[in-house]
Formats: C-alpha cells, sequence, structure tokens
C-alpha cells in the first residue's frame, strides 16, 4: 500500500487529520462518538455526513472491529441547516 | 478478599468520575475506572459548557463553585492541555418586570455570600451585548462567570491520571458490588471482578442504580434537557446568558401562565463556543432514559431565544441534542460514605452542576479517601440523609 499521509483530512469542517483520528484510536475510541468527542469530527456544518463512512474505516481498520459492530454517531434533527426564523414562523403561522 | 487491582474503583467515566480519579492519582493512590460506555458519553458529553457562580444558591452552593473555579483557573498548567477556559463574564437578563426584581432581590444575596454581580438597566446591559433586544429590562452582570470546554476536561484527566499509573476499563459494565464482612470490596462486571480498597459510584444519573447495588434508596432521576447548535458565526454574544426568568419558575411558578413554559421550561440559556458556534437551550423534562430530541422542545427553545436575541432568526440550526442532568429532590448532590456501608462512597446527582462542581468534588472526594476527611464541610450534601433509620 502507498504511504499515506497522515495531514489528509478526514473531516474538512472541522479540520481534522487522519493523523488526529489515529491518535484519538490510541487514546481509547472506538466509536463514531468518541471520535467526535476527542477530535470534534463530525461536530461541522455537515455534522458528519461526508467522514463519518471514512471515520468508521479509520476504526475498523485500527481496531480490528467488524464495519458493522462499530456504533455510528448519534443521528439528530435537523438533516439539513433549518433557519430559526422558519420553524418559529411555523409555529406562530 | 482476593488481590487488590487498584486502591479505588470509579465507577463512572464523565467529569466526576475522571475528576475524582484524576484527583486520587496526584495523591498517590491507584484508581481504576470502570464505564459502561466510553469516558464523557453521559451527562458529560451532552451539556452546556458555562460555570455560572450567580446562578448558584447564596451559601454554601455558591462557596463550592467559587473553590472549584479557583481549581479550574490552575487546572489547565497542571493538566498541560488546553481546556477552552475562558473567563468571559456572564448576564442574567429579564424580560418582565417581576423577573429583573426577583434578579435583583437575589443579587444582594450573592453579594452578601462575596460575589462581585451588578445590576444593569436595558441600555447599559446592551452596552456590552448590543444584539440583545432592545425589549428587555436589564440584566444582571458576573464578570467572574466562565466557560469550559467538558470533552476536553474528561479527556484531559483521563490522560493525565493515566501517566500517573491509573487506569481505565471502557466498555465495561458493573452488573453488581462484591462484600466480604458487611463491607464493599469491589465489583462484579461483564468482563469479571475488580477488587478495590473503595468502590465510589460517580455515575450520575444512573446513580441510583449503583446505590440501589449497595442497599441506599438515592433518589436521582434523569432529567432531560434539550439544546440546540448553530452553524459558526462570528462573535454574536460575548457572555454566557441564563435568564431570569428561572427564578420566576423556580420560586413563583404560578406566575407562569404559558402551559408550555410551565412543562418544559427553565428560561433561556445561550453560550457561543470557541469555534463559534451556538448553544442555546434547554428544556427541563421528566421523561426516563428517553433521549430523543423533539419538536415542541426545539420550537419551545428557539422561540425563547429569539424573543431575547433576534438576530437568531436568521441563524441555522445545524443540530439538536438532548441530556440527562441527574437530579435530585433537594437540589444537592450526593457526595460521601455511606452509614452502614463502609467501603463504598457516593458522588453522583449534581444536576446541572457536574461541569461546575467536578473540580472540587474530585478533591473532596480524594481527600476523604486519602486523608480520612475533605478540607471543606460537606455534611449537606451526605447521602446518609437518605439512609433510612432502622
Amino acid at each position: 500500500m502507498a504511504e499515506t499521509n497522515k495531514d489528509v483530512l478526514i473531516c474538512r469542517c472541522q479540520e481534522v487529520t487522519l493523523a488526529m483520528i489515529e491518535e484519538a484510536i490510541a487514546e481509547g475510541a472506538f466509536s463514531v462518538d468518541g471520535i467526535k468527542k476527542r477530535t470534534r469530527a463530525g461536530m461541522g456544518l455537515c455534522q458528519g455526513k461526508s467522514c463519518e463512512r471514512l471515520v468508521e474505516k479509520i476504526i475498523a481498520e485500527k481496531t480490528g472491529q467488524a464495519p458493522a459492530d462499530i456504533l455510528p454517531a448519534t443521528s439528530r434533527p435537523p438533516v439539513r441547516p433549518i433557519k430559526m426564523g422558519t420553524i418559529e414562523g411555523e409555529r406562530n403561522a | 478478599m482476593p488481590k487488590k487491582d487498584a486502591d479505588v474503583i470509579v465507577i463512572g467515566g464523565g467529569i466526576i468520575g475522571t475528576s475524582i480519579a484524576y484527583q486520587l492519582s496526584k495523591r498517590g493512590k491507584k484508581a481504576l475506572i470502570i464505564e459502561r460506555e466510553d469516558l464523557c458519553t453521559g451527562t458529560s458529553g451532552s451539556c452546556d459548557a458555562y460555570i455560572t457562580p450567580h446562578t448558584k444558591k447564596p451559601g454554601f452552593h455558591l462557596g463550592l463553585c467559587l473553590e472549584s473555579m479557583k481549581l479550574y483557573k490552575e487546572l489547565e498548567e497542571e493538566l498541560g492541555d488546553d481546556l477552552e477556559y475562558w473567563q468571559k463574564g456572564g448576564f442574567q437578563p429579564c424580560e418582565d418586570e417581576l423577573s429583573f426584581q426577583l434578579v435583583s432581590e437575589n443579587a444582594k444575596d450573592l453579594m452578601a455570600g462575596g460575589l462581585e454581580v451588578k445590576m444593569m438597566n436595558i441600555d447599559e446591559f446592551r452596552s456590552y451585548e448590543p444584539n440583545m433586544s432592545p425589549n428587555l429590562v436589564g440584566a444582571l452582570h458576573c464578570p467572574s462567570a466562565c466557560q469550559i470546554n467538558p470533552f476536553k476536561v474528561v479527556m484531559s484527566y483521563a490522560r493525565n491520571l493515566k501517566k500517573l499509573g491509573s487506569q481505565i476499563m471502557t466498555n465495561t459494565e458493573v452488573t453488581d458490588l462484591l462484600w466480604e464482612d458487611g463491607k464493599v470490596v469491589g465489583v462484579q462486571t461483564d468482563k469479571g471482578e475488580f477488587y478495590a480498597d473503595y468502590v465510589v459510584n460517580a455515575t450520575g444519573c444512573w446513580g441510583a442504580q449503583i446505590a440501589r447495588m449497595a442497599g441506599l434508596e438515592a433518589p436521582i432521576e434523569p432529567r432531560r434537557g434539550q439544546i440546540i447548535v448553530t452553524e459558526p458565526t462570528s462573535t454574536v454574544i460575548k457572555t454566557t446568558m441564563q435568564s431570569g426568568m428561572y427564578l420566576v419558575i423556580k420560586f413563583h411558578p404560578e406566575k407562569i401562565t404559558d402551559e408550555r413554559t410551565k412543562r418544559l421550561g427553565s428560561g433561556f440559556c445561550i453560550e457561543q463556543t470557541g469555534d463559534g458556534t451556538i448553544l442555546i437551550g434547554f428544556t427541563r423534562e421528566f421523561m426516563g432514559y428517553d433521549k430523543s430530541t423533539t419538536l415542541e422542545g426545539i420550537e419551545y427553545i428557539i422561540s425563547e431565544g429569539c424573543k431575547y436575541l433576534p438576530g437568531l432568526r436568521d441563524m441555522h440550526v445545524i443540530r439538536t441534542f438532548s441530556g440527562f442532568r441527574p437530579f435530585v429532590a433537594d437540589g444537592l448532590p450526593l457526595i460521601g460514605p455511606v452509614d452502614g456501608i463502609p467501603g463504598f462512597i457516593m458522588a453522583a446527582g449534581h444536576e446541572g452542576d457536574g461541569v461546575a462542581l467536578s473540580p472540587i468534588t474530585g478533591k473532596l472526594v480524594a481527600e476523604m479517601i486519602v486523608e480520612g476527611q475533605p478540607s471543606y464541610n460537606i455534611d449537606a450534601f451526605s447521602p446518609n440523609r437518605f439512609v433510612k433509620q432502622a
């Protein structure tokens, strides 16, 4: 396998690199939420839509867990960013 | 007792458990944290981040909070990590005359208790926070209020206690306590038995279940708080804020006419984190261990938020989350040994004060174990108030 660039961004929103994710795993993270708490990966504007799969794959590689056994991050509303005025307006309409 | 695995077993890897284990390690003890899921996964991972002495009850509670704040100031240097400690000051904005009056009365008690606070009219308040609504009445200002990142605190305690020779087991569930001659000597887990001189229950909202294993009925209940998160933005507010309505809800519930506020309410609170996202909260609901966020709850938070900070209407919500606060009916945590249950120590039930009281709780519990008594009298927190007299 080609040498991996450890500075490659895994979570673009929060600028979290592969090296930071590997360090979090070395410190004990074993789930997507665990990586999130330690690095902020998945906490940005897209809420993990781009990085979650990548993070799962890295955890699987580093910990030997089957990808299907890795706990995903908790999904929460809203699915897409939504203006607060829109939600407030709905209620008061 | 079979061979000891540690001097002290701490059940729970949140901001209380890791603090206790770190303080024990600093005093030369070997701690073993046993955590059912991962570090910072319960309340500590789903909460606000502010430390606001002006929302504490003047007297003993406020005093402890101030002690804890002193410890936080030194902690970054001691632990060698950036904890995002930020003394930015706090306000308690008031939307009507009644809340302004209650907050003003409380301000006198706070000042008598040694805390620097000042009441401001709306113009003075808006000279600090110009984005706040001009329709508010005024606010209490507390310059010493601060903010901390709970994730960073927990992970930093964890790194440091491991360096000092203590251990952490995640993904390990305590299923029972182990006894010898009427004394708690360890824990049974899904990964085997572990033995120590003391077992500390630092499981927050799950504290009642562990206490029951020891034969103590601890009235700790999960109280759900929903919070919303905005997109990162430039500075909208410079301080942390919790509305004075909270005091009205607490002390004059009969004055609340809005049904939704009665059901969900705790007033408005807001803070902007270092990376620019804004957290707005929150609800207070008894829903068992249901961790959902609800449309009603989110709508409530947003309509309260927009009333205080109209500019929120143009900002985007990117996430909602909820967490449980370990509620105790008399408003005080359970910290200390329990009569009739040697070897077992409680440190749970901080409700919304876990982040604020983490350093002092860790220090006092470690002192109880290592030195036999804490350096600050916390008899009021003794779990013995719930021990049934035979």
